[in-house]
């Protein structure tokens, strides 16, 4: 039986019949030079316009990644592996969410 | 086309240009977004100019400002200065600049030759259709749509019934609004609502029935929820079949059966009676009762529900208009609806019943009813249209600001070029109908055409129309050619394979289709005439709060594209050069002439000189003479240009000033009420000035779950997608965001059937399978018993499945029900097909 990840549900995997050619992504992926977490910038996401949205919560396939708050997404940044599907899918009309190197933590390099 | 790498860096641009501009600083806002500076009213970027429209898709009817460079799109902002958004945007709204550069746009006329669609010249598509058409000028049907302008939809109309005396002119409007328009004529006597948006910023409480406005009118449910985040006490209820995006902001969800809304209407009315709350001035000044039958005709006392029921059943309903019944027998026959009855036929818990009844009873409330999709696309659509207009009567809740009700249409021109131009197959413009002969001599006169030339005789409605296409002509098909515009019936009939693939197997009938993009529809053409969109062309909207909107020509279409009202004008031109005796008027002149200030006839049906003039002023100011009659009165075009919309009834307060009604029927918004009479319904159809409150009892769907097929299946739209995806599908962030059909499934069905997220299913009704991902728990929860399926996916065509049962009297379909199964694909299909049969 078929079976698709969440990453994978809605991708149009089985859609090889139809292929539209749209272009690819306006914003390139980010460069694979170490770890990312996702940050959601308030100031492009639609929910800080009373415009409901939750595709990136709905698309990240990491259980607890995303929370919504009272119709706003946050990122969980200990859950996030960085993935980078949340910021393929945002549908903002500038992409509101940043892949970036994850904060060091206050112990990092201390022994 | 190609897209070159220089055009795609200026989609890039665009996208950034576009922002979130202009959104929100009027509006107030959260603590969130409070730290955002006011934009200015569009982004300033060099070498750019900016003009208005409003946005391309849905019936709200938003404004963007569209920034041109270099003959391309290249900005869109929401336009701070219209009132239906305030400079906001939704999902859509922000990327529909983006519509327009998809890399397969149509940009060369096609006719198919041995099967396959091959390029041909201009002049030859054209004498095609009109030979094909003079042919036969009485088997042909015209198809357009809720998102034709009004222009085009007005030359459609009189090419086909002031030209051709053809009545086989639909739209698929009749697939979207046609059980709201049936329901605001028997009810006031007069199609569209009396409220408007306005309301929305007034309500109290807003209940939606069966509506899901934030993905679907996703501005007004934003203005909702922007008056919540100031403060402002807003309750929301919501009545439905589906957890959605809605749901989670309401602060009731009333979980209703199919068909429960039915129940449900009628037992707010049996509870205001039996608490007596209703609103005794109100009903004894403004309203009547009636019925599909009046039982005092036959039964000497009063009747009870059951008895009514059979006796409609046994005799017939009289049509659209039924007949008067007492207020006693209207009393007696509701009382059957008590909250416990009402449970037991909608699922929703008697005492949820009894809040929502209370809240009506509550006259220091103000209450907004919004409605679109779920009641209209319903086998009883009619009747819970009547029956929701009734509580809101009965309870006195109407006309006042912020209380009343508000049907919603889902295109954007459904209500400008459809309901108010009349392109369906019984209808005239301006409210008017064929059947009646004083309507057809007036249309005859506006046209001045012979007496007789318009047809008596109402067309076939759309899905009959498809059905007679896919009939062979040897079996009564008397349909053989149509021609389709704006629109995609391919994928979006119900019950596609016999309503529109059959056709593929008809050899003599004829498909032409307009279109931008190949679509299901182009794939069974036999003509593809490449079609202008949005700002390539002239136009002019109509939207849900009665708001005619006009824009311009921005850019240049690509390629040979060229604007579907010129098409249809150019094939008139040919139908007159070839001698078709409809195309004279009855002084012998071109049916279409327009002519110039020296006089001189335009040749305009020739491309190149198409807008030495602009052909849409004149078509509009023409259709105009007919709006006044139903007190619809548009404002003349020029007044448009100055506007954002201008709600009609428009009145020239003096010469040269033209004022919008917000509210019509009410003393002081509408000048047609009469001094002191306060609510004057002046079109009422028992000609007392008074609304009709109906009876109308609680039927089963056409369609219900059973052993086999054992669950209910929904079809609808997802935000980021228009209709069949069409447009939507090739602007890259909404195809991302969203790029393939789904079927939403409730976590306890699945367990059930051993279902687990992202699973690939067989959904199966009696008309056939698809195989689609389940979806759990994902944006939206349809309740025990139902599945959700959206139709934006050309590969994953649902309206095969779904069923072509229509409302008795608007001939709407009902995309909201029928049996279907779910299964897993190691198990064996529910259903066999060749049984089904
Ligand atoms: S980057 Fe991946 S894991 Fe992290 S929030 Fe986005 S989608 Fe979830
Ligand atoms: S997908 Fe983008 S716009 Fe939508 S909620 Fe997430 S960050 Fe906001
Ligand atoms: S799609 Fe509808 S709600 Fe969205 S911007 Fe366009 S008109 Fe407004």
């Amino acid at each position: 039986m078929g079976k698709l990840s969440r990453r994978e549900l809605l991708f149009g995997r089985l859609r090889a019949g139809v292929s539209r050619a749209v272009p690819s992504a306006s914003t390139p992926p980010p460069p694979d030079d170490g770890p990312k977490v996702a940050v959601i910038q308030g100031r492009h996401c639609l929910t800080y316009r009373e415009l409901m949205c939750s595709t990136c919560y709905e698309r990240c396939p990491e259980k607890g990644a995303i929370v919504i708050e009272q119709g706003i997404p946050q990122v969980v940044s200990d859950l996030c592996t960085g993935c980078g599907d949340c910021h393929d899918v945002c549908p903002a009309p500038t992409n509101a969410i940043l892949m970036l190197a994850p904060r060091p933590t206050i112990n990092e390099g201390k022994p | 086309m190609e897209l070159e790498r220089r055009d795609f860096m200026k989609l890039a641009a665009m996208t950034a240009a576009t922002g979130l501009a202009g959104s929100m600083a009027s509006r107030g806002s959260t603590a969130l977004a409070s730290s955002q500076p006011p934009l200015p009213d569009r982004p300033d970027i060099p070498g750019v100019t900016w003009e208005k429209a409003p946005c391309r898709f849905c019936g709200t009817g938003c404004h963007v400002q569209v920034g041109v460079q270099d003959d391309k799109v290249v900005a869109i902002a929401g336009d701070r200065q219209a009132d239906v958004n305030k400079g906001l945007l939704c999902v859509k709204g922000y990327h529909v600049g983006m519509i327009l550069y998809g890399q397969d746009r149509l940009t060369k006329p096609m006719a198919r030759r041995d099967g396959e669609l091959v390029e041909i010249e201009w002049d030859e598509a054209i004498d095609i259709a009109a030979k094909r058409i003079m042919a036969s000028d009485k088997k042909f049907g015209f198809y357009i749509s809720g998102q034709s302008t009004v222009p085009e939809g007005y030359a459609a109309q009189k090419l086909m019934k002031g030209g051709l005396s053809n009545n086989h002119i639909e739209a698929n409007a009749r697939l979207c609004m046609a059980s709201a328009v049936t329901g605001f004529l028997s009810t006031y006597g007069v199609d569209e609502p009396a409220s408007c948006y306005d309301d929305l910023d007034h309500c109290d409480t807003l209940i939606l029935w069966g509506n899901n406005p934030a993905e679907m009118h996703p501005i007004l449910f934003s203005r909702v929820m922007d008056r919540q985040a100031r403060g402002e006490k807003v309750t929301v209820i919501d009545i439905g079949s589906r957890h959605t995006r809605t749901t989670e902001r309401a602060d009731h969800f009333l979980p209703m059966k199919a068909h429960g809304d039915l129940a449900i209407a009628n037992c707010i009315a049996q509870q205001l009676i039996e608490q007596d709350a209703y609103d005794h001035d109100f009903v004894e000044k403004h309203c009547n009762f009636r019925a599909d039958r009046d039982p005092s005709a036959k039964f000497d006392s009063l009747i009870d529900h059951d008895t009514y029921v059979a006796y409609v059943k046994e005799e017939g309903a009289t049509g659209l208009f039924g007949q008067a019944i007492s207020f006693e027998q209207y009393k007696k026959l509701v009382s059957y609806y008590t909250p416990e009855k009402t449970q037991e036929l909608s699922g929703v818990p008697a005492e949820q019943l009894r809040m929502l009844a209370s809240v009506f009873a509550d006259k220091s409330q103000k209450i907004v009813s919004l409605w679109c999709m779920g009641m209209n696309q319903h086998t009883a659509g009619t009747a819970v249209n009547n029956l929701v207009h009734n509580v809101h009567l009965m309870s006195g809740h109407w006309g006042k600001p912020g209380d009343g009700p508000q049907s919603l249409t889902g295109q954007p021109a459904a209500c400008g070029t459809v309901r108010e131009v009349g392109t369906l197959a019984h209808a005239l413009p301006g409210g008017r109908i064929v059947a009646k002969e004083a309507h057809r001599e007036q249309a005859e006169g506006f046209w001045n055409v012979p007496k007789g030339r318009v047809n008596p005789k109402p067309g076939y409605h759309t899905v009959k129309m498809f059905e007679q296409l896919c009939t062979p002509t040897d079996q009564g098909g008397d349909i053989d050619t149509i021609w389709v515009q704006v629109t995609n019936p391919g994928q979006t009939l119900p019950n596609t394979k016999k309503l529109f693939k059959a056709k593929a197997d008809l050899k003599d009938k004829f498909l032409i289709v307009s279109e931008v993009y190949p679509t299901a529809t182009t794939e069974l053409a036999d003509l593809v005439l490449p079609a202008a969109m949005w700002v390539e062309k002239n136009g002019v909207y109509g939207n849900s709060e009665r708001r005619t909107q006009q824009w311009f020509k921005m850019v240049t279409p690509p390629g040979e594209a060229r604007d579907d009202c010129w098409q249809t004008l150019a094939v008139a031109r040919r139908l007159y050069e070839l001698g078709h005796p409809g195309l004279k008027d009855k002084d012998g002149e071109y049916l279409f002439s327009i002519k110039d200030d020296d006089g001189n006839e335009v040749p305009y049906w020739e491309w190149e000189h198409y807008y030495d003039i602009n052909v849409d002023k004149d078509l509009f100011d023409e259709y105009r003479q007919f709006t006044f009659l139903k007190h619809k009165n548009v404002a003349p075009y020029d007044e448009l240009v100055k506007h954002r919309g201008m709600r009609w009834p428009v009145i020239e307060t003096e010469p040269g000033t033209f004022k919008e009604t917000r509210w019509r029927f009410v003393e002081g918004a509408d000048v047609y009420v009469e001094k002191g009479a306060g609510i004057q319904f002046y079109h009422s159809v028992t000609k007392d000035n008074k609304a009709q409150v109906w009876f109308r009892p609680h039927q089963w769907p056409a369609e219900v779950p059973d052993d086999t097929l054992s669950l209910n299946l929904v079809t609808g739209r997802v935000i980021e997608h228009w209709h069949s995806g069409t447009m939507t599908m090739r602007v890259p962030q909404l195809r991302r965001a969203m790029p393939s059909a789904y079927v939403e499934m409730n976590p306890d069905d699945a367990r059930d059937r051993g279902i687990s997220n992202g699973d690939i299913v067989r959904v199966t009704t009696r008309r056939g399978e698809l195989e689609l991902p389940a979806w759990i728990n994902g944006r939206a929860k349809p309740l025990r018993g139902n599945v959700f399926v959206p139709f934006f996916d050309e590969a994953a065509p649902i309206n095969d499945l779904t069923l072509d049962a229509v409302d008795p009297f608007s001939k709407q379909p009902d995309y909201k029900k029928c049996a279907v199964e779910v299964t897993r694909l190691d198990q064996p299909s529910p259903y066999s097909l060749e049984d089904a049969n």
